[in-house]
């Protein structure tokens, strides 16, 4: 409990950390309405024919919102490395591991919270501009929206510890950033030019990003290359066994 | 009582005023930074493996069915061609004059704008022969195309108001057209020269439509159906002048059945009746234009690039924030007060070293990826082997390395602006990727306007396929479709990295380091 305390206190007291939650809301909010009102009716053949998937479109935004808590995850780690107070928190609290899962806990409890007040956001300003575009509100209880809300926030609190595991692999905030950026952006641009229909299939199964975005559909959901819950369980399954590695060698390894 | 005078040493100090040590020097300064950094050269050549080798997955990914025997234009470009044909045979020299009256829809769907009705001359029924055309549409008024790839504006009448006067005469090898509001006045549109056009050409009217395209588009697939649009166009006071082997008019369906020719097989064939008052109704289906569904393999050579670009992002904004970071930047200052020079360096600097690394292996990437390609069925005819020093191969090698440079330009002057790590690299990777990545998800026009107004733009110079203004063509993030030519659109990550430089001048001068 004190190891908790600890990292909350270092946490809030970076005002990095507060200009990335706040970043995080705002993204994934601005993203998301301007998906939602860049979509008609007239892109269908008629309204009744419609399949546009609104509640996915209305969290557009969690991928731009994914890079400011992957930024906040490994900035978590990074810069006590960057600054050497790493040194310092590891004399006051020698057990490492604990060290490292109250970070953990710390990040995920902050992320989880500001990505919630995003998704909320989002969702509630769809449900204001669809159907001035002629679409239907989501509903908020509605169960497969409710899973797409509840799944995106864990989307983004997961991203938060893949940069956190990330860092504390690399020591690095630099380097940490390059490779987690990579996995959420550039393996799914790829996924998407590249021509073979195997290949696409695989890395959307596979890959962290797109597997675990298959949480926001709420649509079509026997198309989907992978099914929502364990594409989300690809994300978790990558970040805890980032996280278990990153412990190991955060316990073996020199500060 | 000793004393030991020590010889007095004046301390070498340098001559050159320090705020006013030459550019040259500054440069070697800077590269010197660089190049002791062991990591960044280490970084520099896995960007450049990592680009090879992730170009030819790519490549080896993509295949194509390629069995399919595609029709050549005179110039090797692929095309359709196919249509109704009402002809003659001319020999020597001579003039065809017709009078359109209608173009319509025959199978109850709307009219395409490109949809054709005129003249035409052409060299043999083959599929792909030379010809010189002068036709009406619905959407864009009368044109004069010639040879698949060139096409000249006439008068904007439309036929819906009031019929066209449409003539071609033939003298040798050129083909002149002429348009006319009532058959007495004709203007001239283009006067075009047929290579080796032979003494006995074909000539007469013809028919012609693209196909009806439905585009449905939502997150996560598209759906692009066409189909064989059936039009019919009606003529009269069609007469030849000249000498011609054949009396009457007989009606052909040029390419008719080729396997790329557009709508079902087993379609209908086109007709032409002839009324007693001498009025020919044509009834007709198929296109004569470029083919631009197929596959770009240029741009296919080049999937590494999206990969180095993250190397190149760390790259730039290491080698400032680093500085930040270490405290660094202040012996830097120290010894070159003037800001704006340092910044000009090193940016002269990162630009050189990245543009050097990376053409070498966007040119290497290019030829293997070719080769792999080739494998895969990409094969001549239907895809012409590129030559690395010619145009499109050469822009897309030459621009791939300058977009590379450019990026870890971009990433330098966002990470003197923001002075961290961490936020530089997010920053810029997020604007490069993350444009083309809600490109696929979001409506088309959103995706197109992201697709102009981020640096992802610069992307388009790797676009290999020429796509013709006459010819509409639903243009699909997916299908590697960049909205802005290539070099404007390099021109947009260009301006991006010069605000951001300005920006991190500005901010130079005015803060402390």
């Amino acid at each position: 409990m004190r190891h908790l305390h600890a990292e909350w206190t270092k946490l809030r007291t970076l005002p990095s950390t507060w200009w990335l939650l706040a970043a995080t809301v705002a993204l994934t909010l601005t993203v998301g309405t301007a998906a939602v009102s860049s979509v008609t009716t007239q892109v269908c053949p008629d309204p009744a024919a419609c399949h546009e998937d609104t509640v996915k479109l209305s969290l557009t935004g969690v991928w731009l919102g994914q890079a400011a808590c992957l930024v906040l995850g490994a900035l978590a780690m990074g810069a006590e490395y960057g600054t050497g107070t790493i040194r310092t928190t590891l004399t006051a609290m020698p057990m490492r591991s604990r060290v490292l899962a109250a970070k953990a806990t710390a990040l995920a409890l902050l992320t989880a919270a500001a990505s919630a007040v995003g998704i909320l956001l989002s969702l509630g300003t769809a449900r204001l501009i669809l159907p001035t575009n002629g679409f239907e509100a989501p509903s908020l209880t509605d169960g497969p929206t409710l899973r797409a809300a509840a799944g995106s926030v864990l989307v983004l609190a997961l991203v938060a510890l893949l940069g956190l595991s990330l860092a504390t692999l690399f020591r690095d905030t630099a380097g940490a950033i390059t490779l987690g950026l990579s996995a959420l952006y550039v393996v799914p641009l790829l996924a998407n030019i590249i021509n073979s229909p195997t290949w696409q299939d695989r890395v959307q199964r596979w890959a962290p990003i797109p597997a675990a975005l298959s949480i926001q559909a709420t649509k079509n959901l026997d198309r989907l290359p992978i099914g929502p819950w364990p594409g989300l369980g690809v994300l978790a399954a990558y970040a805890a066994g980032l996280l278990a590695l990153g412990g190991v060698l955060f316990r073996t390894r020199d500060a | 009582m000793t004393t030991t005078s020590t010889p007095t040493v004046t301390p070498y100090r340098s001559q050159l005023h320090p705020a006013r040590a030459g550019f040259l020097r500054l440069l070697r300064a800077e590269w010197t930074k660089f190049w002791t950094v062991r990591a960044w050269l280490l970084v520099l050549a896995i960007a450049a493996v990592v680009t090879v080798v992730i170009s030819q997955l790519g490549a080896s990914g993509s295949s194509t069915s390629g069995n399919v025997e595609p029709t050549l234009a005179p110039d090797g470009t692929v095309v359709r061609d196919s249509f109704h044909f009402t002809h003659r045979e001319l020999t020597g020299d001579g003039t065809v004059t017709v009078r359109v009256t209608a173009l319509e829809s025959a199978d109850g769907r709307a009219l395409e704008p490109w949809a054709k009705a005129g003249l035409i001359v052409k060299e043999s029924l083959e599929p792909g022969a030379p010809y010189a055309a002068v036709l009406a549409t619905p959407g864009h008024g009368v044109r004069t195309q010639w040879n698949f790839t060139h096409d000249t504006a006439g008068g904007a009448s439309d036929l819906a108001t009031a019929p066209t006067w449409l003539r071609l005469t033939r003298a040798g090898d050129r083909v002149t057209a002429y348009e006319s509001a009532d058959g007495r006045t004709w203007s001239e549109i283009k006067d075009v020269r047929l290579e080796s056009l032979p003494r006995t050409v074909h000539v007469g009217a013809f028919v012609a439509t693209p196909m009806h395209q439905i585009l449905r588009r939502s997150f996560g697939g598209t759906s692009e159906t066409a189909g064989g649009g059936v039009v019919t166009a009606s003529f009269d006071r069609l007469a030849l002048r000249g000498t011609s082997a054949t009396p009457a008019w007989t009606s052909a369906d040029v390419g008719g059945g080729v396997p790329n020719g557009p709508g079902p097989q087993d379609a209908e064939p086109g007709a032409t009746k002839l009324s007693p008052t001498g009025v020919y109704t044509l009834t007709g289906r198929g296109d004569i234009a470029p083919d631009e569904t197929l596959g770009d393999t240029v741009q296919m050579s080049f999937q590494g690039v999206f990969v180095g670009i993250l190397f190149m992002v760390a790259l730039g904004t290491l080698f400032v924030t680093s500085e930040y970071k270490r405290g660094l930047i202040r012996t830097t200052f120290t010894a070159t007060p003037s800001r704006t020079k340092v910044l000009a360096a090193k940016t002269v600097v990162i630009a050189a070293v990245t543009f050097a690394v990376a053409l070498p292996a966007t040119a290497l990437s290019f030829t293997l990826a070719q080769s792999r390609l080739r494998e895969n069925g990409f094969k001549p005819p239907a895809f012409p082997d590129l030559s690395l020093m010619e145009a499109p191969a050469l822009r897309a090698v030459v621009g791939s390395a300058a977009l590379l440079s450019l990026v870890a330009v971009l990433a330098l002057g966002v990470g003197v602006v923001l002075r961290t790590s961490a936020g530089a690299i997010a920053t810029v990777v997020v604007l490069v990727i993350l444009p083309q990545i809600l490109a696929f998800a979001l409506p088309l026009p959103a995706a197109q306007w992201l697709l102009r107004v981020t640096p992802a733009a610069a992307f388009a110079i790797q676009q290999g396929a020429t796509y013709y203004p006459f010819v509409d063509h639903n243009c699909l993030p997916e299908s590697g479709c960049y909205p802005m030519t290539p070099v404007s659109g390099l021109s947009v990550l260009a301006a991006y990295a010069l605000a951001a430089l300005l920006l991190a001048a500005w901010s130079l001068r005015r803060r402390d380091a």
